[in-house]
């Protein structure tokens, strides 16, 4: 019994063992608190008899009287400094009719010319006899009927043209807006050397189109909705209806529908309301601008996601592997792909690491460094008034400052500026003594690292770590660098996109995903589908 | 609140334990002699700045980089030493490094320690393990350090006349000319002096000699396992002749007279020995069969006897293996005769051979060795001539 005792540590073990015990249940309970806290979105449930009280959209209904109608809808919308109407009557009819558009929003040619030009002396009795097959003889491409006044008011300043002609009690809208789109060009924020130069533009229905041009195929499904509770959008979802995992076409459905915002300006609104985990500092949601890209990961098994107004287009489920990977890797041979990809790997741990692993080494373990390294380093220092931490972070943030102004110089000077601010600085701060030469390397090896992972956004995540990273290394070294590292790898492992694991196919393990991780195996070795989607449809080929 | 608290439990720990490399001394030397004052220690005794000591060991050791002003000025200055040399003597040598530490204005840190010199006098008066045990114990020495014994003072292998030369690195990395010569053998580690010092056998260190500034490595010097200390020297050849029998070599040269005593060398291309052993009822013997396979490649005499005929390739064969052959005698009879060591390595093959034997008599391996009969056979053998123009 007492040799038993003789082996109870003392209470000061006891101690340290309950704070080693309580620390992590603290931080996971502060994490939880938070997350709570940020969480608190009112849900459109609550939400839904407070928007009851905003003023809703009138619906008034046609009175069926030409001139009472055009009273109200002068009343409701004519005080717009766009809007426009002409008046007219149908020769062959004898019946008044009227145009109602917004300036600027119509293809004016068209309007005139073809359009003017039927209604006005082309139209007959039998055309527009009867009301209800007036829609199916009228020859327009796109022709809505309005029910009431108040659809056709909005649609009206949407950019549709409406017609309203004497004697038929509705709304018709017959041209579909046309304001000012932008060519399509190439993606600026992913661009490829092979690959088409083809990008997304801020018009949904090319989008969409771009879409379907990619291949013959009648099970790519385009389901749309109308996001926003002030200010209303299209919002397309995409997917293989013959690959798409069923329950993930569930969530996405529900995650979409739950969106409670007055206004979705750009996708990112919608990446981050229908996103896992707020506090990550990982995108769970994919980003890009380019259609092959969006395609490829729909026939995946994933599924896409486009809103109008925006070239950026989401994927989902999001994976860590993802973020690395290039749409190009698939289009180049296999070995040049290979080596591209970890390299890839290998930059991004640069410019995760790279200044952590400076601080360490400099301020903690100089025996790790080599000893001619150690020397060199040694000299270079020598008039560097600052620990290693302030050094790097001079750099790193000054770095970071040009980076920042580098997208908001305009773009003459832009690149000029950048060069001369980067090499500027760096030298200007060597010969001041402010930094050693060698940090120089290192922070230029970080930056330009950061550049060469394919998602700009992804690149954002690994900045904002690596200032996490150089304070764990300054306050703990080496193994505070580890630290940082594991914890980053735990949160990773327990991070979720829709579902799907993010560190899959690396954690949970499948073998078989593999072949397109770290290597991009031969396409004659991928013949199914990442396992990970669990998509309906297992093989690529037979 | 909480977070607040957990926040300035991390930042009040501040930089936990970090000391910037800048304010660190790292040494890449070590050189132990025979203890008296160092001459700045001496004034300083004289005024009284002592602490109980015997003066057993005198350890230098060699600082780098030293404190440059500032990095502008490199231009203007003709470029001053990149190396302190500091010592002090006592009878401890981590007080000994210590005693720097009231002296340095940097504390000095054995990470980047490349090479020990020990004189072979201290090795007289102490034993191996006294001197090694502090560096042995010590975490931040790395156990790939290199140990070499000079006969001269030790610290003076530590001093260069070339201005931008570090004289520790000089002779760490003179150990890469192992391709060119087998003059230098197999360099001795920490962790492998560790080892042979524990079983108690005998070995060699490169034994270095220094004159006006520049170093050498000449010979090896013997450490007796039994004793520990230092007994002798064997010259440059006799450590070619090592490294014919251990097998070591990688290349060389054998050079000797012909018959008109002109000087005519071999150059060796490959070298390889096997040591066969024979015990018949407890009596050990050994057999080394040598082949080396060559070029000829020098060749003073002018008189033209060399041509590529059958019988003349013998005849210079028989030269050289002449010459072989003495260098191997000269060897064994110092091993055996003079020194009565083993560091040849015939211990090793008996170990291997006959184990059970072995234990029982390695205690006393060194004197049985000097009674062992070893024999050797040659095999000599010239490939190729060079290129030269044929008559």
């Amino acid at each position: 019994m007492s040799a038993v005792i003789k082996y109870i540590p003392d209470w000061i073990i006891f101690i340290q063992a309950f704070i080693a015990f309580s620390v992590p249940l603290l931080l996971y309970f502060l994490y939880t608190k938070l997350y709570h806290f940020v969480g608190k979105t009112p849900s459109p449930n609550v939400n839904r008899p407070n928007e009851k009280k905003e003023p809703d959209e009138v619906n008034v209904p046609f009175t069926g009287s030409f001139e009472k109608d055009m009273e109200i809808i002068q009343e409701l919308i004519g005080g717009n400094c766009d809007f426009r109407t002409r008046e007219f009557t149908m020769a062959k009819l004898n019946r008044r009719a009227i145009l109602v558009y917004v300036d600027g929003m119509q293809n004016d040619r068209l309007l005139n010319v073809k359009v003017l030009e039927y209604l006005m002396f082309e139209a007959t009795a039998e055309d527009m006899g009867l009301p209800l097959k007036a829609a199916e003889l009228l020859p327009f491409e796109s022709l809505i009927e309005a029910g009431d006044i108040g659809a056709f008011n909005r649609s009206v300043l949407f950019g549709h043209t409406g017609l309203i002609i004497e004697g038929f009690p509705k709304g018709l809208l017959i041209e579909l807006p046309d304001g000012a789109n932008r060519a399509v060009t190439e993606p600026v924020s992913e661009a490829l050397l092979r690959g088409p130069r083809l990008g997304f533009t801020e018009v949904l229905s090319e989008n969409t189109s771009m879409l379907r041009r990619q291949g013959f195929t009648d099970q790519l499904v385009m389901k749309t909705y109308r996001v926003g509770t002030r200010l209303k959008k299209d919002l397309v979802i995409a997917y293989m209806k013959d690959i798409v995992n069923e329950d993930l076409l569930r969530e996405v459905d529900s995650r979409i529908e739950k969106m409670n915002m007055d206004f979705l300006a750009e996708s990112g609104y919608v990446e981050q309301l229908i996103e896992d985990n707020y506090l990550s500092p990982f995108q769970q949601v994919q980003n890009t601008e380019r259609p092959d890209r969006v395609i490829n990961e729909i026939v995946a098994g994933r599924i896409g996601i486009l809103l109008d107004g925006t070239p950026f287009a989401l994927i989902v489920p999001a994976t860590f592997t993802m973020l690395l990977q290039s749409p190009e890797d698939y289009y180049e041979r296999w070995l040049p792909s290979t080596l591209l990809r970890m390299l890839r790997f290998l930059a991004a741990f640069l410019a995760l690491m790279a200044p952590a692993l400076y601080i360490s080494l400099i301020s903690f373990h100089p025996g790790l460094i080599p000893t001619e390294l150690a020397i060199t380093i040694i000299e270079t220092r020598q008039g560097v008034p600052f620990p290693s931490l302030i050094e790097v972070l001079i750099l790193e943030v000054a770095i970071e400052i040009l980076r920042e102004a580098g997208i908001r110089l305009p773009k003459p000077i832009g690149p000029a500026m950048g060069i001369v601010g980067g090499l500027i600085i760096g030298d200007a701060a060597v010969q001041a003594g402010i930094v050693s030469p060698f940090l120089v390397i290192v922070v230029a090896v970080t930056a330009i690292s950061s550049f060469s992972i394919p998602t700009y956004s992804a690149g954002f995540t690994l900045r904002l770590l690596r200032f996490v990273g150089m304070i764990f290394a300054a306050v703990l070294g080496m193994y505070g660098t580890i630290l940082f590292f594991l914890l980053m790898c735990s949160h990773l492992t327990k991070l979720k996109s829709f579902g799907v694991p993010y560190l899959t196919p690396l954690t949970p393990y499948r073998l078989q995903d593999w072949k397109d991780i770290f290597l991009r195996v031969p396409f004659t070795l991928m013949k199914k589908r990442p396992a990970m989607f669990k998509t309906r449809n297992r093989r690529k080929s037979t | 609140m909480l977070l607040l608290i957990l926040l300035s439990f991390l930042l009040l720990t501040g930089c936990w334990s970090s000391k910037e490399i800048e304010d660190l001394a790292l040494y890449a030397g070590l050189a132990l002699d025979v203890g008296q004052p160092a001459p700045v220690e001496e004034e300083f005794e004289a005024k009284g700045a002592t602490y109980s000591k015997k003066n057993k060991v005198m350890a230098t050791i060699q600082i780098v980089p030293t404190k440059s002003t500032s990095g502008d000025e490199k231009k203007k200055m003709i470029a001053p030493k990149h190396y302190i040399n500091i010592s002090a003597s006592g009878d401890s040598i981590l007080e000994i490094f210590r005693q720097f530490s009231i002296r340095r204005d940097r504390p000095i840190i054995g990470h980047h320690l490349k090479v020990i010199v020990i004189n072979s006098d201290l090795l007289k008066k102490q034993t191996i393990e006294q001197l090694m045990d502090f560096v042995l114990r010590d975490n931040d020495i790395r156990p790939s350090t290199l140990v070499f014994i000079s006969r001269g003072k030790a610290q003076n292998t530590l001093i260069s006349s070339q201005p931008n030369e570090i004289p520790a690195f000089h002779i760490y990395g003179m150990i890469r000319n192992r391709s060119r010569t087998s003059k230098v053998i197999q360099a001795v580690t920490l962790s492998k002096l560790d080892g042979l010092m524990y079983s108690k056998r005998s070995l060699v260190l490169q034994n270095l000699e220094t004159a006006k500034g520049e170093t050498e490595f000449s010979g090896v010097g013997i450490i007796k396992g039994s004793t520990g200390h230092w007994i002798g020297n064997l010259n440059q050849e006799d450590t070619e002749g090592l490294a014919w029998i251990k097998n070591e070599g990688h290349a060389g040269v054998i050079k000797t007279y012909d018959r008109d005593n002109e000087p005519i060398t071999y150059e060796i291309k490959s070298m390889k020995s096997k040591t066969k052993v024979h015990v018949n009822d407890g009596k050990i013997a050994f057999h080394v069969s040598i082949k080396t396979e060559g070029r000829l490649i020098e060749i003073w005499n002018s008189k033209g006897h060399y041509t590529k005929d059958e019988s003349n390739i013998k005849e210079v064969e028989e030269l050289f293996k002449a010459k072989l052959k003495q260098t191997i005698d000269e060897l064994m009879h110092k091993l055996q005769s003079v020194y009565k060591v083993d560091v040849a390595g015939f211990g090793e093959a008996l170990a291997l051979k006959d184990p059970r034997l072995w234990k029982s008599i390695k205690d006393d391996w060194d004197d049985l060795f000097s009674k062992t009969e070893v024999t050797f056979d040659y095999e000599l053998k010239i490939t190729e001539f060079g290129s030269f123009t044929d008559e």
